[in-house]
């Protein structure tokens, strides 16, 4: 059975799919907290995304190890009866669906605070629960673009580059774990239960760190359009090339003068074209000439990035997936892990990044098939016969697959 | 009226610039007591634009709620000033180069045994192990080494650089969750401990999909850069239409809205066309077919609206002057308003947690440097005037209307 992490004992209904939802719910699991994930008699279409092997997806692994997993028709109203009476129990319910898309099931939130007023059922959307665009489809690159993060990236005349992950689910899904757990404190405090709603598009904006107080407080006179290689305002702060690969440095501090005695450029020190922050800026392409010069003299990339840690210069190499998982650093800290999935076999996914010095090792979890525990669930939680168990499948209301 | 979530809880915070102060701003933001510990001179965060009269908008973004102190921590008297309002904490939040917190005697160790029952979490752009864990750390060296820039740009050509600290936040909120867990572990009668994240590893958990794709397929299927369609499914991407951008989704269930939006139902139809994989296949095709139609409806209000009535996910590619314009952002008060003493109103990203029995965000104010020295040495520690006084003399505090 489950061993012993912080949230042993709570007990969440989770009602996700693709990845930000079942992120946050692998969170969850992955501290500890029983996690019953209902899904439709079709399946999370997760369990379709690449890479599929014998009828069972990586992906979907990767974002659900550690979850109980029940197979319910949710349109029918025994399957919803059953759910309500899994949500009377249960401290935690977690929802993605399109907002909306919980009432029709009679699973919204005015009425499962009815059935558990102790409940917290924490929503994540792409636009909100609110508001005119709330209703739209959504998908981690539909927040990208209107956060304004999208417009950000890419060159400045070109087309804005597609980033090549879902960084908006994964990390809304971290959010939602916080808020979550932050509920629960207030709870067991005895706060009540409580609704959360929480979306990419919100959390994306706050990625924002500078700009938005930037262009506010200038009022529209400062709005960094997309930048290309290099920082719009700042310098050195980019990609650099190097021996036909790419380095990153950053020297707007103190490091400018280490990186200018480096490349042999203390002339530069003194002179009133790069005389502080907002100067180098604007003569920009002067600074990067003279590092790309610098490094095109060096040996190769790794003698390039000695000499720079050498000289405290903040700099890094840009390292594809493959090169992150090989590196001894990311080896060391474990920042891959291993699920050993019964049907897949081992499948590598990055580890959570939550690292506490009272519980070092990740829990050992498996992502379930297709209503494994069905009858686990339904017999332990809520006391149905073998008989009454038997029925729901033979009406097609739960559904049990081996994938 | 409901008390804040973490009313009662103190949290000493050792952190600069924007991963650290995410965290505890979120947590004071919650309603926990953030005392808040800069150098003589001020974090760097103090310097960074915009500015006015001497204040800057950019700390004042992520440093809300907090009382400031300015203390010289490489002082023994400013380490004693330190332990001792560790001894009566919940929490403490740091984000230094690895060491640095050992130091000036404020490492884990030491603190452990001041206060057993301590959270203490450490930010770091690394983590505290490891052969990289001692180099200085940038949000964009993180995203390098988390495999993330690498999937910036053009295929075959120089990634590109995006100008968001998208990891800083978003590590700051993870450092949030994680503390939130730890104090929750402790109300629930476990003990206190240490926190160890790592902006790297906080990125390289956003990779989705990339990671398993790689390592289950044996190294055959690599996500790489590719520009502004997708490496491998198609029609998802970033299109063009007139002098405007728009992404579109069109995958599964949504190829067949979307070749009804564009008139093109013989694409739908082609068997060339008819599955994931054979798409992927096809996908200049496809992407070139969607640009045409694109030039030709030459409105992008009007091809948005054309893709939403058959239901095709999609989205304008909005600049932050559009984005904080739209009335989706305005009704949600997505972006918030903080009113500072000095700087004036200014405009900021609102905490993306919302919960239903606290709608509001607490209207909160971000300190000068050293305002709360007085009351948090008086009100706390005990101390007389006359030793506020001499600590002033002796250089160990300071303070300063900016």
């Amino acid at each position: 059975m489950a061993e012993q992490h912080i949230l042993s004992g709570i007990k969440v209904v989770d009602f996700t799919h693709f990845v930000a939802g079942p992120h946050c719910t692998r969170l969850l699991a992955q501290h500890g907290a029983e996690v019953i994930k209902v899904e439709p008699l079709t399946g999370d279409p997760a369990r379709g995304l690449p890479f599929v092997k014998d009828k069972r997806s990586g992906c979907f692994i990767q974002h659900n190890i550690g979850k109980k997993n029940l197979c319910l028709d949710l349109g029918r109203s025994e399957a919803q009866r059953i759910c309500h009476e899994l949500i009377k129990n249960a401290d935690v319910m977690v929802e993605n669906f399109t907002p909306g898309a919980m009432q029709r099931l009679n699973m919204d939130w005015e009425t499962l605070k009815e059935i558990n007023p102790e409940l917290i059922m924490c929503s994540i959307s792409c636009l909100g629960q609110t508001g005119p665009l709330s209703r739209q489809p959504g998908f981690d690159y539909i927040g990208q673009a209107y956060s304004g993060i999208m417009g950000s990236i890419g060159d400045k005349d070109g087309y804005p580059s597609l980033t090549g992950m879902a960084f908006g689910d994964v990390s809304t899904g971290a959010h939602a774990y916080g808020a979550i757990v932050s509920a629960l404190f207030h709870k067991l405090h005895g706060g009540g239960g409580q609704y959360l709603d929480i979306s990419l598009l919100d959390c994306l904006f706050s990625y924002h760190a500078a700009h938005v107080q930037m262009y506010a407080a200038s009022d529209g006179a400062v709005n960094p359009p997309r930048c290309g290689h290099h920082h719009a305002l700042l310098c050195p702060l980019g990609l650099f090339e190097c021996h036909g690969q790419y380095v990153v440095i950053v020297a707007i501090g103190a490091q400018w003068e280490n990186l200018l005695k480096l490349i042999g450029r203390e002339d530069m020190l003194t002179d009133p074209l790069f005389v502080d922050l907002l100067a180098r800026g604007v003569n920009q392409q002067l600074i990067i000439d003279a590092i790309e010069n610098w490094l095109a003299s060096t040996t190769d990339i790794d003698d390039a990035l000695e000499k720079l840690k050498q000289n405290h210069v903040p700099c890094a190499p840009v390292l594809s997936i493959p090169e992150v998982m090989e590196h001894p650093h990311m080896v060391g800290r474990e920042i891959v892990q291993t699920i050993d999935d019964k049907l897949f076999g081992p499948v590598k996914i990055p580890a959570s990044p939550f690292k506490y010095s009272l519980f070092p090792e990740p829990l050992n979890l498996q992502a379930g098939t297709l209503g494994e525990h069905n009858h686990q669930i339904l017999s332990d939680h809520l006391g149905y016969s073998d008989e009454q168990i038997k029925q729901l499948e033979i009406d097609g209301i739960s559904a049990v697959a081996n994938a | 009226m409901t008390q804040p979530m973490l009313e009662g809880f103190k949290v000493i915070d050792f952190t600069h610039v924007v991963a650290g102060p995410h965290a505890t701003k979120i947590l004071a933001e919650h309603g926990a007591e953030v005392i808040k510990i800069e150098p003589l001179g001020g974090e760097l965060a103090r310097l960074l634009p915009m500015q006015r009269e001497g204040r800057s908008a950019y700390f004042i973004q992520h440093n809300v709620g907090k009382k400031t102190m300015a203390l010289d921590i490489s002082t023994k008297e400013g380490q004693d000033i330190c332990h001792e309002l560790i001894k009566t904490a919940d929490v403490v939040v740091e984000n230094f180069s690895p060491g640095v917190m050992k130091q000036h005697n404020l490492d884990w160790k030491t603190l452990k045994k001041i206060n057993p029952d301590l959270i203490m979490c450490s930010i770091s752009c690394f983590g505290q192990t490891g052969p990289l864990s001692h180099l200085p750390g940038y949000d964009w060296i993180g995203q390098s080494y988390a495999g993330i820039i690498d999937l910036l740009g053009e295929p075959g050509q120089k990634p590109v650089f995006g100008d968001i600290a998208f990891g800083d936040v978003s590590t700051g909120a993870h450092a949030f969750g994680a503390i939130v867990t730890a104090l929750l572990h402790k109300t629930r009668g476990g003990k206190g401990q240490h926190i160890d994240i790592s902006l790297m590893e906080v990125l390289f958990s956003y990779h989705e999909m990339g990671v398993q794709l790689y390592d289950t397929t044996g190294g055959q299927m690599l996500v790489q850069r590719s520009g502004s369609y997708h490496g491998m499914l198609a029609p998802v991407g970033i299109y063009q239409c007139k002098d405007k951008y728009l992404f579109i989704l069109g995958v599964n269930h949504q190829w067949e809205g979307l070749s009804k939006a564009m008139g093109r139902e013989d694409m739908f139809a082609d068997p060339r066309f008819s599955d994931l994989t054979t798409m992927g296949q096809h996908k200049d095709e496809i992407n070139a077919a969607i640009e045409a139609w694109l030039d030709s409806v030459g409105d992008i209000d009007r091809a948005l609206e054309l893709l939403r009535e058959n239901r095709v996910p999609c989205a304008p590619i909005l600049t932050l002057a559009e984005v904080m314009d739209h009335p989706h952002t305005k009704e949600r008060g997505t972006v918030r308003t903080v009113s500072d003493p000095i700087f004036g109103d200014i405009r900021i990203p609102r905490t993306p947690l919302r919960f239903s029995e606290f709608p509001d965000t607490p209207n909160l104010q971000a300190g000068t440097l050293g305002q709360y020295n007085h009351e948090i040495l008086r009100d706390q520690l005990g101390y007389s005037e006359q030793q506020i006084a001499r600590l002033e003399t002796d250089g160990v505090i300071a303070s300063k209307n900016i």
